[in-house]
């Protein structure tokens, strides 16, 4: 019987509900003028306590009701700090030694009271006190009415979210608020926590694991806890567990939980780290269960760390427990993210229709895989079922990416009208605006290519310099658009009525001039290569600190533990030995320590060293974190611009490398070999008056056999019959 | 009192019951109701034994025998007209653990004994406040209850602070705290003049007499002669008050002088408005013409259900009893309750003329 168990304190001095403390000893007690904690005698058996009236716990004892006892002995004791509980409850069944005698009416009260007919038991007070005036009611009946109603009250106005009326209950009837109720104290939680004040939920809480010994409740208490406080007041409530005696408690299930959601937090924000120990829990609950969640989660997680192998797996086990359209979602983004597009684009097709968000996916990868560089060779169908997604969706990216897919299979006129369909479904889009000057330029469609330029220039840099035949060089910077992509491949039927694939724009001549041309062409290009990779060595030579470093760098090492200078010099001797990867970390090395001229040498060695991996956004990036003097400002920009010509150029995005040269030549002298893929890059759009120029001016000043292979053939194509 | 009150305007009504809320014990024209001791043993005992349970809960029979605010009041004022203690004392907790459960101190109107939570609707509902603290009110004093008392003036105090705005300047009832007013809905605010349980302003203003109780009773009496300025004369149990002077039916709600309307002559009664012109109108309308208690379209005129249950029926017999002396007909004597609803309107009805026209008996 756990008559004995410990019992509370009131758990108002716990809550801080100071003021309304005083309000709780209503019935009177002899003892409770005492002032201060002092500890008074433990109080003599049975005779002495006349002054608490027991005939509620006499009763329950009779009745052989333990819980309500066990209640009655708690109330008691928040009451009567003094008293303890009979040493012996049994004395007390049917009036023994000491009790008051028993009174039948009393008796059938507390019946009443005991089978929750409290509306009977008030009614009951009520009729005898009206017959008889004189008659007083048991306190301690009315005293444990108010509470059990006030318990009621409290539960209903829980249950219905009013969170101040379970407040005030709480407050009016602090005898409520002992561990024989623990469910009210969970409640009263519950509305701290509701009301903005999960301080004070975490109070109750708090209160309840110091004071109360059940262990079910005690856990119940923590997974109260998980649902109302923050993870790290959870955590903090941790420190109460039990470690030892007859019940200890297992809070193992909290502490994986709350593991479990600090992934869950990181598994969507890429910015937060867990510990190895969190993912450990997870991946434990994940492998000991049939339930996809944990699975999911890891999959997810994974994903945003770009650990895309692991997603991969993960969400395979998450499909296979039926984790359905999300599990599905994060397969098809691994599968991307592996750069498995073909792969991704199969099987999200198959999810698409399962959720809004798998759609979204299917789109997404589907654009991706028509935007890969080089195109990839993609069946007619995959390209077929792509079309009624986009359009059903009304997807501007993916009626581009059609667009560009086509453009890029020499369907010009394809691409054209998925330009006009993005543009019709967002109107102020201006890639899409763009493509449609490209498409018009290679279409020879003037009336379009004007109305569309005309309409667009004020806005858009690029296609004002389409329009303005680009010769003009007008420096602008180069916006970040999507680029039309190359090559040949299948035919993209943008529509069912539009599959055929059409005639090529440019016209063509004798295979064996083409052929000729096209040499000459690329040759310009590895030319252009070369010039620029003896720049760039030179670059390297002007600023390298010595020779001697050579040796130092031959064994592959991990700069973050080296100096500023040390790393520097890594830095440079990497470069030296063609290994741009290991310099950049090493010049980051430098650079996160070093001073403003460190900084500014490892931030140039830096950029560098992304030209050579050809990475011209990354070497912008670098440039631009440690000032530089102008002549190297100069010379890097100058560099990544010939590099994204080059690029450009290496990929048939004729468009660019003007663009990019342009924006070049503003900055230093053109070259001669670039002055060439200008000339290749004109000729190829087509615009052969601008490429005759530049053959021209080039032809004079060296280089002549490249320039007259480009001028005659231009005169093939016009019938010109000038001689160079 | 009657010869004086039957030339009153409306201002000399209110007038008057100002002078009844500072003077009582003047020359109290509006004299209250002392309610207890009108309802018979026997009638109470019909009653009590089919509509209220052990718990206290005041079931509506004829409504999936769910239990709601105005039931919880109706079945207070009850017992106390029937001077049963007992009864009210169970009432009064059932009221007090389930329905006195809201944040704004309001009672929730909706209870229903097979859902869980057993709270379906946690709204309130004004005239089940109403009704609930005026009968505490009245059991405070008659049965010299301090808890009664304060439990009514805490209710009164709610009521007044939530459910009492104003509308072009005019204080009146919001039928429900949430969901009624200019706010809440397009037509709004909207009213229903049976939520105006007049006789019990007095009382709840001397309870919380920092709202003006009786400018929410004079505002009832301008929208009701408002509402039945029509060709019908009957106002619809729902009605917008956007425009306060040209009150109409409320969006969402059929135009019909219904279940709700038809109470209000026997609050104007009770109330000590006899005199009320409208009251004439209406009688000309129930016995006059015989058309009797229905429920009626008040744009057509048009009659969708006659009412005959004896409850109903007690309504027009109240109205002629007070208007002309008309006797109680013999078939209202014997109270035979079937469904709650005009089984407390009988009640009401009936300890009405119990108390202030014995002669009809």
């Amino acid at each position: 019987m756990p008559l004995t168990r410990g019992m509370m304190a009131f758990l108002i001095v716990g809550l801080g509900f100071a003021a309304l403390a005083q309000q709780s000893g209503s019935p009177p007690s002899p003892k409770s003028d005492q002032t201060g904690p002092s500890p008074s005698p433990p109080p003599s058996p049975a005779p002495a306590r006349p002054q608490v009236d027991e005939s509620a716990l006499r009763y329950f004892a009779s009745q052989g009701d333990t819980r309500r006892v066990d209640a009655e002995i708690a109330r008691l004791r928040a009451l009567y700090p003094d008293w303890t509980p009979p040493a012996d409850l049994s004395q007390l069944v049917g009036g023994g030694a000491g009790g008051p005698v028993s009174d039948p009416e009393a008796d059938r009260l507390w019946g009443l009271y005991t089978e929750n007919r409290f509306s009977e038991a008030r009614a009951a007070i009520a009729a005898r006190q009206s017959a008889d005036p004189q008659w007083k009611p048991p306190p301690d009946l009315v005293a444990a009415l108010d509470v059990s109603e006030a318990r009621r009250r409290l539960v209903n106005a829980s249950d219905n979210n009013q969170w101040r009326t379970v407040l005030s209950i709480a407050t009016e009837t602090p005898a409520l608020l002992t561990c024989a109720n623990v469910d009210s104290l969970w409640r009263v939680a519950e509305a701290f926590a509701k009301t903005n004040q999960t301080n004070r939920a975490r109070d109750v809480y708090t209160y309840l694991l110091t004071n109360c010994a059940n262990p079910a409740e005690r856990l119940g208490t923590l997974q109260k806890a998980l649902t109302l406080l923050d993870g790290q007041q959870v955590t903090d409530l941790l420190r109460f567990e039990r470690k030892g005696g007859d019940n200890p408690d297992d809070f193992s299930a909290i502490r994986d939980e709350l593991a479990r959601r600090r992934v869950e937090k990181a598994s969507t924000d890429a910015k937060l780290t867990v510990s190895a120990d969190d993912l450990a829990v997870v991946e434990r609950l994940a492998e000991g269960e049939t339930e996809p969640g944990n699975a999911l989660l890891l999959g997810y997680y994974n994903y945003h760390r770009k650990n895309p192998e692991k997603a991969l797996t993960w969400f395979k086990t998450a499909l296979d427990r039926n984790g359905g359209p999300k599990a599905a979602e994060g397969y098809a983004l691994a599968l991307r993210e592996l750069n498995r597009f073909v792969d991704a684009e199969a099987f999200a097709y198959e999810w698409r229709d399962k959720a809004p968000e798998n759609m979204q996916v299917y789109l997404d990868v589907a654009t991706a895989l028509l935007s890969q560089d080089p195109p990839l060779k993609l069946s007619p169908n995959v390209v077929a079922r792509i079309i009624p997604a986009v359009t059903k969706a009304r997807f501007v990216n993916g009626a581009q990416a059609l667009g560009w897919y086509s453009y890029n299979t020499d369907q010009f006129r394809t691409a054209r009208e998925w330009f006009e369909v993005a543009l019709s479904w967002k109107a102020d889009d201006e890639p899409s605006a763009y493509g449609i000057a490209l498409a018009s330029q290679r279409l020879n469609d003037r009336s379009r290519f004007n109305a569309i330029t005309a309409q667009w220039r004020s806005r858009s840099q690029r296609i004002a310099d389409l329009a303005d035949g680009i010769s003009r060089d007008r420096g602008t910077p180069v916006t970040t658009q999507p680029i039309p992509q190359p090559n040949p491949v299948p035919a993209a039927p943008a529509r069912p009525a539009l599959t055929a694939t059409e005639p090529p724009a440019v016209p063509e001549s004798s295979p064996e001039r083409s052929r000729r041309v096209e040499e000459f062409r690329v040759a310009a290009y590895d030319r252009a290569v070369l010039t620029q990779e003896r720049q760039l060595q030179g670059s390297r030579r002007v600023v390298r600190s010595g020779g001697s470093a050579r040796r130092a760098c031959t064994a592959t090492r991990d700069p973050s533990g080296l100096a500023p200078n040390a790393a520097l010099t890594l830095g440079w001797c990497l470069m030296e030995l063609n290994r741009p990867m290991e310099a950049v970390a090493a010049f980051d090395q430098a650079m996160r320590l070093g001073s403003p001229t460190v900084r500014e040498e490892a931030a140039y060695g830096k950029s560098l060293a992304y030209l050579r991996k050809d990475l011209t956004g990354e070497a912008a990036v670098a440039a631009a974190q440690a000032p530089q003097t102008a002549t190297r400002r100069t010379e890097l920009s100058a560099a990544i611009l010939a590099q994204r010509a080059l690029a450009a150029y290496r990929d048939g995005r004729w468009v660019d490398v003007i663009l990019a040269l342009g924006e070049r030549a503003r900055i230093v002298p053109e070259q001669n070999d670039l002055m060439l893929l200008r000339g290749w890059s004109y000729f190829k759009l087509g615009r052969l008056n601008d490429a005759e120029k530049i053959f021209t001016a080039v032809h004079r000043t060296g280089f002549s056999e490249e320039a007259s292979v480009g001028l005659n053939a231009i005169r093939e194509i016009t019938g010109q019959l000038h001689q160079y | 009192m009657k010869i004086i009150s039957r030339y009153l305007s409306r201002s000399a009504i209110f007038m008057l019951f100002m002078v009844g809320l500072m003077a009582p014990a003047g020359s109290a024209p509006l004299e209250q109701l002392k309610i207890t001791g009108f309802v018979s043993a026997a009638d109470w005992e019909a009653y009590r034994t089919r509509f209220i349970d052990d718990s206290g809960r005041v079931i509506d029979n004829a409504n999936g025998n769910i239990s709601h605010s105005e039931g919880q009041g109706y079945g207070l004022l009850l017992a106390f007209a029937a001077s049963d203690r007992l009864t009210f004392e169970k009432i009064w907790t059932f009221t007090y653990t389930e329905f006195l459960i809201r944040d704004d101190g309001l009672a929730v109107w909706k209870w229903d004994p097979s859902a869980t939570p057993h709270v379906t609707d946690r709204n309130n509902a004004t005239d089940g406040d109403i009704l609930i603290a005026y009968a505490l009110a009245k059991a405070g004093v008659g049965w010299q209850d301090q808890r009664y008392t304060q439990a009514a003036q805490k209710l009164a105090k709610a009521i007044g602070k939530a459910a009492i705005v104003k509308n072009s300047g005019f204080p009146f009832l919001l039928p429900g705290v949430k969901g009624f007013t200019q706010t809440d809905r397009p037509d709004g605010p909207v009213v229903n003049l049976s939520y105006w349980i007049f006789e019990a302003f007095p009382v709840l203003a001397t309870l919380a007499p920092e709202y003006d109780w009786s400018a929410v009773w004079r505002e009832g009496i301008v929208l009701l002669q408002q509402a039945t300025a029509s060709r019908t004369h009957l106002p619809a149990d729902w009605m917008s008050i956007r425009n306060r002077t040209q009150p109409r039916t409320a969006e969402g709600f059929d135009p019909e002088f219904g279940y709700n309307s038809l109470r209000i002559p026997l609050y104007l009664l009770r109330a000590g408005m006899a005199d009320m012109e409208w009251l004439k109108t209406l009688k000309q309308r129930w016995i006059t013409d015989q058309e009797g208690v229905a429920v009626v379209n008040v744009v057509t005129g048009e009659i969708r259900e006659r009412l005959t249950d004896q409850g109903y029926m007690a309504l027009p017999a109240a109205l002629a009893c007070a208007l002309d002396g008309t006797k109680v007909p013999e078939s209202l004597k014997v109270f035979e309750p079937q469904f709650y609803y005009p089984a407390s309107l009988y009640l009401l009805s009936l300890s009405l003329i119990g108390e202030k026209y014995p002669q009809c008996l």
